[in-house]
């Protein structure tokens, strides 16, 4: 029979690191899953018009606004420059290959608090036959940093290497015929190692709003 | 006191200097006025290849029948850079330094001993920094310019004469070291006189007479006794290595180990002076390429990894027979840290990841969006990325709707009906659209050819794949209809 001070010191000798994390810039999606994984990979994926990428310029922004510095790797130069300045680099492929390369660059040089993959536009079969050892490298090269990989994709490819995937689909909301806003629902697919956190609803709903010239044009 | 840094068959250390690999090896260096290697004759040779039997002034033919003595071309190139490099070592230690001549140099080290000890010490400090540049010196501390220039020539290793013993320690150096004037050295050896010792002993008076005020002079440095100020050296500061090949080279890769050795030498001439540079020019026969770097660096390993990325996306038109490295003058950057710094990237390896990335995607492809002034869509530059940029105010409070954008925008077929678009079918994607909000009516820059005018809807489609929400415009010029891109 094993004493319980020996049960709880063995337990928190070998309990699982708690990672930081920090915040998408949406609140309703940091109630419920504490917010991104410092040192870990983080998946966003959708269809087409789901809110994905809003999802990861929110989580820039948020990464901007702590004065961190981004990198967004832009897998079909897609990006549309705005809002977004400080310490961003934006890395403008063409194809799968560039993209692979350019994150894995990225993630050996370090020092970047978020690092955004955006293989979205390419091919899905491409996408499929990547190895999971790459995404597995990718990991393994941010582990013990402070940095946070998102990988925003149609489909769910780095598989179990992610430590927070999230499946995101939106419908849009129109004001006499008038693009208002849109309403992505955010389906947490998984969840792993979140400081004490305990998710009790898989969904969760946040809109996005169209840009400053829309919404000032209306009547 | 003074000291004086001489290099001992100084066309050949500085060719050994860029090729260590000859170290130890006898060598001879040969030069010809005229450039025909026919006529080609000794200028220098190490201790080794005139123990093998060589002699300065040797025709190159003859050189042939020494096969142990590699034979090299003088590069008075390398000479200059093995100067330069010998003055920054001098311009480490004291800031009034002698450019006394190509293959010595005189420093003053009045109030070094507070930072370097006693002058044997100094000496020694010294004699490391010459042979950390690649030079094999000797060194010599005296109490007057001229007793410390012959000591230097006379003695190898280091020697410090102290004040008063210079003329019982200068006596054992034979006259040829005092000067090289034939006329003068003749007369010396008619007197059979062979020694500063024999030719100090003689009486000033006497020399007067018979040499003049010349004979006065060197007279003077035979004793010990010259007194004469420091002339100090003035240029501005300049830091350029070259090697000249004796043949060509076509790849590459082999070029990296040359600009290795080159980069190496000029960032330890710049810790030398205690400067670091920001710009680095690199010459390839007439080929030059510039690499521009934001911040100060000294760093060899990481500027031959950024100039052989740069020359791998630039690569020289034809085969390589000269290489020069110059770099530009800077003062080192200094940085605070702190514990609640930000995160960022480190500046010296983000310059190394970023010009990987551009060798990857492409130069114009890497760095910091920068919206353009104007309301033409999709305007903007991409800048150079800095990671030391503060950040800036947030645009908008909440959660903005991104555009995907297609790049360049897709030729699409549209209907209309009432003046409302409600069909669509450009690459890919058609169906009917079920929602259009728009005409958003924009124009610009009437003034110039390149005007522009547009008509853009916001259209939901029902596609195979689902309710997809586009931007899509119409040129009204030409009746043309484009899709701009996808709100996600």
């Amino acid at each position: 029979m094993i004493s319980p001070a020996l049960r709880a010191q063995l337990e928190s000798s070998f309990s699982r690191r708690v990672r930081e994390t920090v915040s998408t810039g949406i609140a309703a999606l940091d109630s419920r899953t504490g917010g991104l994984p410092r040192g870990a990979i983080t998946e966003i994926y959708g269809s087409g018009s789901s809110g994905k990428t809003s999802l990861m310029l929110s989580i820039l922004s948020a990464a901007m606004d702590r004065d961190e510095a981004c990198a967004l790797v832009d897998g079909h130069d897609s990006f549309s420059p705005g809002i977004h300045s400080g310490k961003f680099l934006w890395v403008r492929c063409h194809n799968l290959t560039q993209a692979l390369k350019s994150t894995d660059l990225l993630l050996q040089g370090g020092g970047f608090g978020v690092v955004a993959l955006d293989v979205s536009d390419l091919d899905g079969k491409a996408l499929q036959e990547v190895p999971l050892s790459t995404w597995f490298r990718f990991q393994r090269s941010i582990e013990k940093t402070p940095t946070i990989l998102t990988i925003v994709s149609g489909m769910g490819i780095a598989k179990t290497c992610a430590s927070l995937a999230i499946r995101a689909a939106s419908d849009f909301e129109f004001e006499d015929r008038l693009l208002a806003h849109s309403v992505t629902r955010a389906e947490i697919v998984r969840l792993r190692s979140s400081a004490g956190f305990q998710p009790g609803f898989k969904n969760v709903c946040f809109n996005f709003y169209p840009s400053f010239s829309r919404s000032i044009a209306r009547p | 006191m003074f000291a004086s840094i001489f290099i001992p068959h100084f066309p050949v250390q500085s060719l050994v200097r860029n090729e260590p690999e000859l170290s130890g090896k006898a060598i001879a260096v040969v030069h010809s006025d005229a450039g025909d290697p026919a006529l080609q004759k000794v200028v220098e040779a190490n201790v080794a290849a005139i123990r093998a039997g060589v002699e300065p002034g040797m025709t190159r033919l003859r050189l042939q029948h020494f096969p142990e003595v590699t034979i090299r071309q003088r590069s008075v190139a390398q000479e200059n850079s093995a100067h330069a490099a010998l003055l920054d070592c001098a311009g480490g230690f004291s800031p009034r330094v002698e450019d006394t001549a190509h293959d010595s140099v005189l420093m003053d080290l009045e109030g070094l001993e507070r930072l370097f000890g006693s002058y044997a010490e100094i000496a020694a400090h010294i004699y490391d920094q010459a042979i950390l540049i690649g030079l094999q010196p000797q060194v010599a501390v005296a109490s007057n310019p001229d007793a410390a220039i012959c000591a230097s020539r006379g003695f190898q290793g280091t020697r410090v004469i102290p004040c008063g013993m210079e003329r019982r320690q200068l006596a054992s150096i034979p006259l040829t070291l005092l000067t090289a004037e034939p006329p003068f050295l003749e007369t010396m050896n008619r007197w059979g006189l062979h020694t500063f010792g024999d030719f100090a002993a003689l009486p000033p008076v006497k020399i007067s007479e018979r040499l003049g005020q010349d004979g006065v002079r060197l007279h003077t440095c035979a004793r010990g006794t010259s007194m004469r100020p420091l002339d100090p050296h003035k240029e501005p500061l300049r830091f350029e290595e070259t090697m000249e090949l004796d043949d060509a080279i076509a790849m590459l890769e082999p070029l990296r180990f040359i600009l290795k050795r080159l980069v190496d030498q000029i960032c330890h001439r710049l810790r030398m002076r205690h400067r670091a540079t920001h710009e680095v020019h690199v010459r390839l026969n007439a080929y030059e390429r510039v690499l521009q770097l934001p911040m100060p660096v000294c760093d060899s390993k990481m500027l031959v990894e950024l100039l052989m990325l740069d020359l791998e996306s630039h690569p020289p038109k034809a085969a390589v027979t000269k290489v020069s490295v110059e770099a530009i003058p800077a003062k080192p950057r200094s940085v605070q840290n702190g514990l609640f710094v930000p995160l960022s990237p480190e500046p010296e390896k983000l310059e190394v990841t970023l010009a990987r990335i551009a060798h990857v995607v492409g130069k114009g492809n890497v760095g910091s969006p920068e919206v353009l002034d104007t309301h033409r869509p999709d305007a903007f530059r991409v800048s150079r990325f800095d990671s030391m940029k503060p950040a800036a105010a947030t645009a908008s409070s909440f959660p903005s709707l991104a555009l995907r954008r297609f790049r360049p925008p897709l030729e699409a077929t549209v209907k209309s009906r009432n003046g409302a678009p409600w069909w669509i079918a450009f690459q890919g994607f058609f169906g009917p659209i079920t929602t259009a909000s728009g005409p958003w009516k924009s124009s610009g820059e009437w003034w110039q050819q390149d005007h522009w005018a547009r008509e853009e809807w916001d259209v939901r489609v029902r596609t195979e794949k689902g309710l997809l929400l586009f931007r899509i415009y119409c040129d009204p010029n030409n009746g043309c209809w484009f899709a701009e891109g996808v709100y996600d």
